[in-house]
């Protein structure tokens, strides 16, 4: 194998890892926080990518790229806001909550998925990047907007791990998350704060919903596969720390670009099923880290 | 010990028979090939989540890969029929084969996992399921599928034929023996097994449930049923497609599951009608169709998680509820003079806080007997004790409400022990009855014990096939002789077999003899049966066993020795002696209801012990 052919599966692997821990963290801060999975996280990046596609068209206006991933964000991030109340709260108190969580979300993912084929139709979309240059990269040409997409997503996953560690809004997150009883006690709104949390990882699903939609085409259901990859990356990291499941959403990254090339596209999904389900056996508190949840 | 009447016994035989026959004779009706299709499609998803409930509602393993089981049997079908060139039929009675090794190998990885791991791997393995299927495009036809399967016939007769007669009658054939075999398994050892690691694991495991063994059996014996489904569907459709791995699929299955209720069979096959009809009715409506039954979904976890069965169940307690208090309200007026005749005196009714009840008094007496009847039962019991005690006695006896012609009261506060002798206590102001003696027979016994307790005054108090009870619910299999009559007693609904089981035992005489109290267990609230038992554990025990204890109280017991019910080496305990018996005093011959199987001798120890009673100075 050539070197450049290398260095180009290798770069495709981490732009997919970078992706993959934007839209995994999501799903992880509410696993940690609300103790549930979300599986409408796939149908929040569907719908982000469609907000920003709708806000760049010319009919609403025609808006520059940046401006399109602002109302994105914030339009998820309400919505994530709202829909805690709706999909999450009625039960929490609920000893099968985990289940009903589930299934509450899985319904919700249908709706949102069946609206935006009401809305936007069945056909593809793309969103047009800002940057179309590529550069050579080792000999290998690459977008230069992936690039921009990976230092994007690193950033914002930086800006969330400050906002957690550093702000007051997200030490009170974290104090919900961990115990949620002595939250409550010490007089923290915690049904809000839990609703957002939900709107910072609808807000993170919208953005790499974006970044997706800008790389490759969007219909209603290209969440599904978002969302799979997502639950793969949760469960191979763990939730041990905050950087767990980015560290193996590169893993997954780089293995599902090797495995593509090698293996052939219909087999990389099976292999990484497989590897899920191994890790769950052997070490289901994730490839790094304890037992223990926390942010 | 569980009470589990033959299914010919109980309230669901006379709608099964019904609804069955109903559904074998439609096709007379239902011509037409859509509706005939939607029919069968109803009959699949009936299958189809009904066996998922054995997994999720019975064993609360929350399998997602359930639809891999519909999967895998529809594609075994496809392949062993089609490309192997296996017959149609051989294919399809093999399919659970290939199911079931899934479902073991599915269960290895969960043995060990809890709660959302078991989601996801279960998820997990469907994908990968899916993944191979597309993968292998040379058997499975890959992402587009195999069309013209098989079709399934009998002697050369198409069962597509006369609009999917045959088909529908399969589909039907296939549903009923699922059906039969959810029942059976629910109820047999197994079925128990699966339930009682779901209700509690460490309980069960430090039985001898083996977890691992129970989980590995529940995941096997659900997928038989789905993959003959799946086959079947293949045969029908003749088209296998990976379509089965989608949301649709699911969606539509799991809302099956839930609108019909969790952890009931018939729930999922009455939720199949509704689902698959709305779905079949809305499917020009191709996204909607899918937001609507979304919707579904969330509003019933949300708002109504007991589904439709519960809402079928509270329905039929309404109308059961409406039927008591009419033959109640009915029976005040015109059975009045049969049972003033057998009383020696008329019947009234007296509002109390806790609804009205009838009350009988023979008004003449310095001294009053209140007697307290027991549950499903009425207060002519003690019509020999009135017409024997009412020249040296002022003798009341009353209906409990829900109980003989009382109306029906407020489940939610009136029919509790508590309720009941708070009505003992407003009789006793209202009709001036002093200091009582008290009778009370079975739950009568805790009504009179818990009076007492509440700390009103009395003058004696006798129990009758009434345990004491000190810590509840630890000494009610002391106190009592484990039969599924306890089951009954606290049962909502009675078959009218069970209605017969409950009336002999209790009374020990048969029907002609005792048409009135015959009749009572007839009348009887559901809800007063269901409510008085479930709040036993609200009742504060140690208090009533120091009134027993307390030498203040002139106290005694007094039972039947061939009471099926009742522990007498229990009830013979030295803590419950009393100065005036150290054991329960025995009637001879007498079984649960001593005083009105054998009235004279009762009657004569009774009196003895009030006597004795009387003689003590009053403080």
């Amino acid at each position: 194998m050539a070197f450049d052919t290398f260095m180009f599966i290798l770069m495709s692997g981490i732009l997919l890892g970078g992706l993959y821990a934007l839209m995994a963290t999501g799903l992880a801060v509410v696993w940690t926080t609300l103790g549930v999975f979300n599986f409408a996280h796939g149908a929040f990046v569907t719908l982000g990518a469609y907000v920003a596609w709708q806000v760049t068209q010319p009919v609403a206006g025609g808006f520059g790229f940046m401006i399109a991933v602002l109302m994105s964000v914030t339009v998820m991030f309400c919505l994530g806001f709202v829909l805690h109340f709706a999909l999450i709260k009625p039960f929490e108190r609920n000893q099968n909550v985990v289940l009903l969580a589930v299934i509450s979300t899985l319904a919700a993912a249908s709706i949102i998925e069946n609206g935006v084929l009401l809305t936007w139709g069945p056909r593809d979309k793309q969103i047009t990047p800002p940057i179309g240059s590529r550069i050579n990269f080792f000999g290998a040409s690459i977008n230069a907007f992936d690039f921009v997409i990976l230092a994007v997503a690193l950033l914002a996953l930086f800006a969330l791990a400050l906002f957690l560690r550093r702000t007051t809004m997200g030490r009170t997150l974290r104090a919900a998350a961990q115990n949620r009883e002595a939250a409550e006690l010490m007089g923290l709104d915690v049904p809000r704060l839990f609703a957002i949390t939900l709107g910072i990882s609808a807000a993170t699903a919208a953005l790499a919903g974006i970044f997706v939609g800008s790389l490759r085409f969007i219909n209603p259901s290209f969440g599904a596969d978002p969302l799979m990859k997502s639950l793969i990356v949760v469960i191979l990291g763990g939730v041990a720390r905050f950087t767990s499941p980015i560290y193996a959403a590169f893993v997954v990254g780089i293995a599902e670009s090797f495995s593509a090339y090698f293996l052939g596209l219909y087999w990389s999904p099976a292999l990484l099923f497989a590897m899920m389900i191994a890790v769950l056996l052997i070490k289901p508190e994730g490839l790094f880290g304890h037992r223990s949840k926390t942010l | 010990m569980k009470y589990a009447p033959p299914f010919q016994r109980t309230n669901g035989l006379l709608p099964v028979l019904v609804v069955f026959a109903a559904l074998i004779l439609l096709p007379l009706v239902i011509t037409e090939t859509y509706a005939r299709h939607t029919l069968i499609l109803v009959f699949i998803y009936a299958v189809l989540a009904s066996n998922w409930d054995l997994s999720l509602g019975y064993g609360g393993i929350v399998n997602f890969a359930h639809l891999g089981f519909f999967a895998i049997g529809l594609y075994a079908y496809a392949i062993l029929a089609k490309v192997i060139g296996l017959d149609p039929w051989v294919s399809l009675l093999i399919t659970p084969l290939f199911a079931v090794t899934f479902a073991v190998l599915l269960a290895i990885p969960i043995l060990r996992l809890e709660g959302i791991y078991v989601i996801l791997v279960t998820i997990a393995a469907t994908q990968l399921l899916q993944q191979i299927v597309v993968s292998q495009s040379s058997y499975t036809g890959g992402t587009s599928g195999m069309v013209l399967l098989p079709r399934l016939e009998i002697a050369g007769y198409k069962l597509s034929s006369d609009n999917r007669l045959g088909y529908y009658y399969f589909g039907l054939a296939l549903l009923t023996a699922s059906t039969f075999f959810l029942y059976k398994l629910e109820r047999s050892s197994i079925g128990r097994a699966i339930k009682a690691l779901r209700d509690n694991k460490y309980y069960a495991i430090s039985r001898g449930v083996s977890e691992a063994r129970t989980r590995l059996v529940t995941l096997s014996l659900s997928a038989i049923f789905p993959a003959l489904a799946g086959g079947f569907y293949g045969a029908y459709l003749r088209v296998a497609s990976p379509d089965v791995f989608g949301l649709g699929f699911l969606t539509i299955a799991l809302s099956v599951l839930l609108l019909g209720g969790v952890a009931t069979i018939w729930g999922s096959l009455i939720a199949a009608f509704v689902v698959v009809g709305l779905s079949q009715l809305l499917v020009d409506y191709g996204a909607w169709r899918n937001i609507a039954i979304a919707l579904v979904i969330i509003s019933v976890v949300v708002v109504y998680p007991g589904g439709l069965y519960a809402a079928m169940q509270e329905i039929w307690s309404g109308f059961d509820r409406a039927k008591t208090n009419l033959i109640a309200t009915f029976r005040r007026k015109s059975g009045a003079p049969a049972r003033a005749r057998a009383m020696g005196t008329t019947d009234q009714l007296v509002e109390t806080s806790h609804g009205a009840v009838s009350v009988c008094d023979t008004h003449s007496g310095a001294q009053t007997i209140i007697f307290i009847h027991g549950n499903s039962s009425c207060k002519e019991v003690f019509r020999h004790q009135l017409e024997a005690l009412r020249d040296q006695f002022r003798c009341v006896a009353f209906d409990l409400p829900g109980h003989g012609v009382s109306p029906n009261a407020d489940p939610d506060k009136d029919y509790n022990l508590a309720a009941y002798a708070q009505i003992v206590a407003e009789l006793v102001e209202r009709l001036k009855l002093g200091r009582p003696i008290i009778f009370g027979w079975s739950l009568g016994g805790y009504v009179a014990l818990e009076y007492v307790a509440a700390g009103n005054p009395i003058t004696a108090l006798a129990i009758c096939g009434t345990s004491p009870v000190r810590t509840y619910p630890d000494d009610m299999p002391k106190g009592y002789i484990p039969s599924p009559h306890m089951e009954l007693a606290g049962k909502r609904f009675h078959s009218p077999h069970e209605k017969g089981q409950y009336a002999t035992h209790t009374i020990g005489l048969q029907k002609d003899a005792e048409p009135i109290l015959w009749q009572a267990v007839w009348r009887t609230d559901g809800h007063a049966r269901e409510q008085a038992f479930a709040k036993l554990k609200t009742t504060d025990w140690q208090r009533q066993i120091s009134v027993i204890q307390s030498k203040d109280v002139p106290f005694v017991m007094i039972n039947g020795p061939n009471d099926p019910f009742i522990n007498h080496t229990y009830c013979a305990r030295s803590e419950f002696g009393t100065p005036f018996s150290a054991h329960p005093i025995l009637i001879e011959g007498a079984g649960h209801a001593p005083f009105l199987e054998d009235p004279k001798p009762f009657t004569q120890e009774f009196l003895r012990f009030i006597r004795a009673a009387q003689s003590l100075p009053v403080e």
